[in-house]
């Protein structure tokens, strides 16, 4: 099938329009960010603490800010995680005052106080590691494994194994919710050839877990996830973002410079600022957050709005070379004819990439995938009417021969 | 002619494949997956070398006045200057400019000092200052690798970013129990004995810092200081503070201990063994002996954990007691042996995930994934038809290259590194679009199937080279600036990119030439 063949489309008669209707979505692009504020800043550069909470139940998220305002946690972003019925929240506080580290641990002795009330065990099987729940299986030993003073040794590799196949079932949900999780466990491996002891399987007998039951709880959350990033590292990750991407406009730049001419390296900068700008202002309109993966986003559409923009170029000059005679315009017109089943293939296989992302990438890679999205579209369009009009208008304000015009021009007016 | 350049590109490849293949294959051995996939624990840990500085220079002023004391210097001061400096006031000329030559000669080696009139000043070289930083990150690096190999966590990653920083990046794969790690690394744990001068018999301490002062008629004496410590009912919760009047001078530090074990005392409480140099041993058994009686401050971070009265003499063994858990006991074994940090030492950026949330991504990203290829696929096969199939393979051949670049490099993938991939999937269709295009052209242009070929691929390669370079200028500024997950991104971007080409180029061309060259003269071509 082919999509275009022989196409004559006149692109750059409307040039003019579509320059206005990009002039307008960069005013509404910068107001939003720079004069709007709407800009949803993730910790990574601001500052911060984001913890990812599992619960047992689903927690209310009007109730748990509340909690955390009793707390002292001031200005928490609270908002559910992944797919529904997995009672995911996300929990965003801002940095602390003087402090490099963070609320977490506020929030979750906060957490601790209002969905585990009531409960006084020790040991927490959604919160504490493999030592602490092997040391109160020692102490108590329900397998029975200790009759002389030799066989400790022996007795905290079992029960070690017995608390790893706990945690395994911890690590594959994420919480353990039931008891009966807990009595179903499957065993693991234990003991090796280094060691000298018997090697086998340790799972959870009844007796483990009759044990487990007095001494320990099952937590009504378990942290999964904890991201803090302090002022200063926050500060560092800003300068060096904006640094990237403001560098690798000029590489972008002195690339085409090198590899073409001024005229179409200016062409291309400008349509990579103007989608950086609009993909920039949609963005922040529509309220993702802009964080670390997000720049990495940004950066990758600059690479491929250059891309596309390339590709014309390389046909442009291949035309002018054809026919040198030949205004730049008509040979502008024609080499984007001329590429117009590849800039709409490609950019059609990027974009389906990049919806796939959005639409079952999952919450993490959504911001990311929707800058994406957007830079195929804004990236296909400025190539067409950013970059080749800017090269043309170059051209014509500063080519020898406009410049030859001008002063004839002025000759003839003296 | 023509048919042995064909067998010998063949071979190439299948060759590549096969290395490939091997290399990747099985993923799930091959690729070293992230953190943010296969969960657990990244820290940046800025090492406060200010602190171990200033605790040098603390240090170095007790020293002078301790000696100018045994020169019998009277009425000597020492003060903190500016900078790195310490000025020493009431030295009387002559006489006790030599004493202090002694004492910077015999003691102090790496300092400099003058007399400016009526002061003396000593002076830390810059040099030595920035040895002193250096060596204090070293300390704490070490320090913090000792705790973790003895906590016992599989495949640790602890290292210093870059030479001459003073940040520690920590990556602990699969942590549990994050919470209890941060602790044992962060923990200080200088450990210090020192003797109790209010209440002088030790034991519980009084409840307020002016009731310390009291004592003294609202004076304290220069060679005592007030520290707190924790006050904790029956349940070892703290319920309030005490504080005592405790000597400056320690008897001995963590740093004199040969070992420290876990141990449980005479109520079945838990309590920390620990036993001593030899000639730490003599030291403190001639201050314990002497000191009978008195109370003994076990003070940890600047803390008193406890106080209790000297029964008697005590070597080279001893326990520390204290309302200890049993966790806490293990943990302060553990800092205790593992020596204490040099300074504090601050988490700049923490990130830990659980390996449910990371499995969910992986997940979530093989979907993403397998959607996306489907997807180019059909649009390939629709769009270019049988030809189409040409560039399926090359499709193909692009992620299995890329991965056994990944696992060659023992580069790792990460959440952003699937991305990566999966944008990959749709980018690099496009030097294959750029060439099939381009034949077509030459189609209509009325050239036959085999010129066609050659024409479309002569012509699109400039354009193929360039929209390359592009791309991977952006990846390259993004692997200078990334860290750890976007590093990954542009890991994976950049082969992927690099990949294309060669599929593109070199596969592409090859499965065109030997389709054509199976018959004699090709009528048409399916594009």
């Amino acid at each position: 099938m082919e999509l275009f063949r022989n196409t004559n489309i006149n692109f750059m008669k409307y040039r003019k329009y579509w320059i206005v209707i990009s002039l307008i979505l960069l005013a509404v692009g910068i107001f939003s960010v720079f004069v709007h504020g709407k800009l949803n800043i993730g910790i990574d550069f601001a500052g911060g603490t984001q913890l990812t909470v599992k619960f047992a139940e689903d927690p209310e998220v009007d109730n748990l800010r509340a909690l955390l305002e009793g707390a002292g946690v001031e200005d928490a972003q609270i908002q559910s995680f992944g797919e529904a019925g997995e009672n995911e929240v996300l929990i965003k506080t801002p940095t602390l005052e003087g402090s490099q580290e963070g609320s977490r641990d506020k929030v979750v002795d906060a957490l601790d106080g209002e969905y585990n009330a009531g409960s006084d065990a020790g040991l927490d099987l959604n919160r504490d590691g493999r030592e602490d729940i092997a040391q109160v299986l020692v102490e108590r030993d329900p397998d029975g494994l200790i009759n002389g003073p030799g066989d400790a040794d022996a007795a905290k590799a079992h029960y070690e194994g017995v608390a790893e196949a706990i945690l395994e079932v911890r690590r594959e949900n994420g919480l353990i919710v039931d008891w009966s999780e807990v009595e179903s466990a499957p065993a693991v491996a234990v003991g090796d050839e280094t060691s000298d002891l018997a090697a086998g399987a340790a799972g959870v007998s009844p007796e483990v877990a009759q044990v487990l039951r007095q001494e320990a709880r099952l937590g009504n959350f378990s942290v999964i996830g904890v991201e803090n990033v302090g002022p200063q590292m926050g500060a560092e990750l800003r300068q060096k973002g904006i640094l990237a991407v403001l560098l690798s406009l000029v590489g972008m730049l002195l690339y085409i410079w090198f590899r073409f001419e001024l005229r179409f390296g200016i062409g291309a900068l400008m349509a990579s600022m103007h989608d950086v700008l609009v993909a920039l202002g949609i963005f922040a309109l529509l309220g993702f957050e802009f964080n670390l993966t997000t720049i990495a986003a940004f950066l990758t559409l600059i690479g491929y709005s250059v891309n596309d923009t390339v590709v014309i170029f390389d046909r442009v000059r291949e035309n002018m070379q054809a026919r040198p005679s030949a205004p730049l315009l008509e040979t502008m017109n024609k080499s984007l004819n001329d590429t117009l089943s590849r800039t709409v293939l490609t950019s059609g296989t990027t974009f389906l990439t990049a919806a796939s992302l959005f639409f079952l990438g999952g919450d993490v890679l959504r911001g990311f995938s929707f800058v994406l999205m957007m830079g195929v579209v804004i990236g296909t369009y400025s190539s067409i009417y950013i970059a080749s009009p800017f090269a043309l208008l170059w051209e014509n304000m500063f080519s020898d021969k406009a410049r030859a015009e001008r002063a004839k021009a002025k000759r003839r007016a003296a | 002619m023509k048919d042995r350049s064909l067998l010998t590109r063949g071979i190439i490849i299948a060759l590549v494949v096969a290395l490939a293949a091997f290399a990747a294959f099985p993923l799930g051995e091959k690729i070293k997956l992230g953190l943010d996939l296969r969960g657990g624990m990244h820290l940046v840990l800025e090492v406060q070398t200010e602190d171990a500085v200033d605790a040098e220079i603390d240090k170095t002023a007790e020293r002078i006045l301790e000696e100018a004391r045994e020169e019998g210097l009277a009425g000597v001061r020492v003060d903190r200057g500016e900078g790195y400096t310490l000025d020493v006031t009431g030295v009387p000329r002559g006489e006790g400019d030599q004493a202090i030559g002694r004492i910077a000669n015999d003691y102090l080696p790496e300092w400099s000092w003058d007399r400016l009139g009526e002061r003396i000043v000593f002076e830390l070289p810059l040099m030595e200052i920035s040895q002193m930083r250096d060596q204090a990150v070293e300390q704490a690096l070490q320090t913090i690798r000792n705790r973790v190999d003895q906590f016992g966590v599989a495949e640790p990653s602890i290292s210093r970013l870059g030479t001459g920083s003073n940040r520690i990046v920590v990556q602990l794969p699969g942590v549990d129990d994050p919470e209890r790690i941060r602790e044992l690394i962060k923990n200080t744990a200088f450990l210090e004995f020192r003797l109790t001068t209010q209440p002088a018999s030790g034991g519980r301490g009084l409840p307020s810092r002016q009731a310390v002062l009291d004592a003294y008629n609202g004076s304290l004496p220069s060679n005592v200081e007030i520290l707190e410590g924790d006050v904790r009912d029956s349940e070892n919760r703290i319920i309030g503070t005490e504080y005592y009047g405790v000597e400056k001078r320690s008897v001995i530090t963590g740093r004199d201990l040969k070992n420290a074990s876990p141990g449980l005392g005479e109520f079945r409480n838990p309590v920390v063994q620990f036993s001593l140099s030899v000639e730490a041993g003599d030291r403190f058994g001639e201050v314990t002996g002497a000191n009978v009686g008195r109370g003994l401050a076990i003070i940890l971070d600047n803390r008193v954990v406890s106080a209790p009265v000297l029964q008697g003499q005590i070597n080279d063994q001893g326990i520390i007691r204290g309302s200890f858990t049993q966790e806490e006991v293990t943990d302060l074994s553990l800092t205790l042996r593992s020596g204490a940090l040099p300074a504090k030492i601050v988490s700049l950026e923490e990130r830990t995930v659980g390996p449910a949330l990371g499995r969910d991504s992986i997940e979530q990203g093989l979907r993403a994934g397998l959607l996306g290829f489907v997807l180019v696929i059909l649009a390939m096969l629709v769009i270019y038809k049988v030809t189409g199939i040409n560039a399926v393979v090359a499709l193909g051949l692009n992620v299995i290259l890329v991965f056994a670049a990944l696992a060659y490099f023992n580069a790792t993938l990460t959440l952003p590194g699937i991305a990566g991939i999966i944008l990959v999937i749709g980018m690099a269709v496009d030097a294959n679009v750029l060439v099939f295009e381009r034949i077509r052209e030459e189609l209509h242009a009325g050239r036959t199937p085999k010129s066609a070929i050659d024409a479309g691929f002569a012509k699109a390669l400039s354009s193929i080279i360039d929209a390359n370079v592009t791309t991977l200028i952006a990846a390259l500024f993004l692997f200078q600036f990334g860290t750890g997950p976007i590093r990954g991104f542009a890991v994976t971007l950049t082969i992927g990119i690099l990949a294309s080409v060669f599929t593109a180029v070199f596969v592409s061309r090859w499965i065109f030439d030997l389709l054509i060259s199976r018959r004699e003269r090709v009528e048409r071509l399916s594009i």
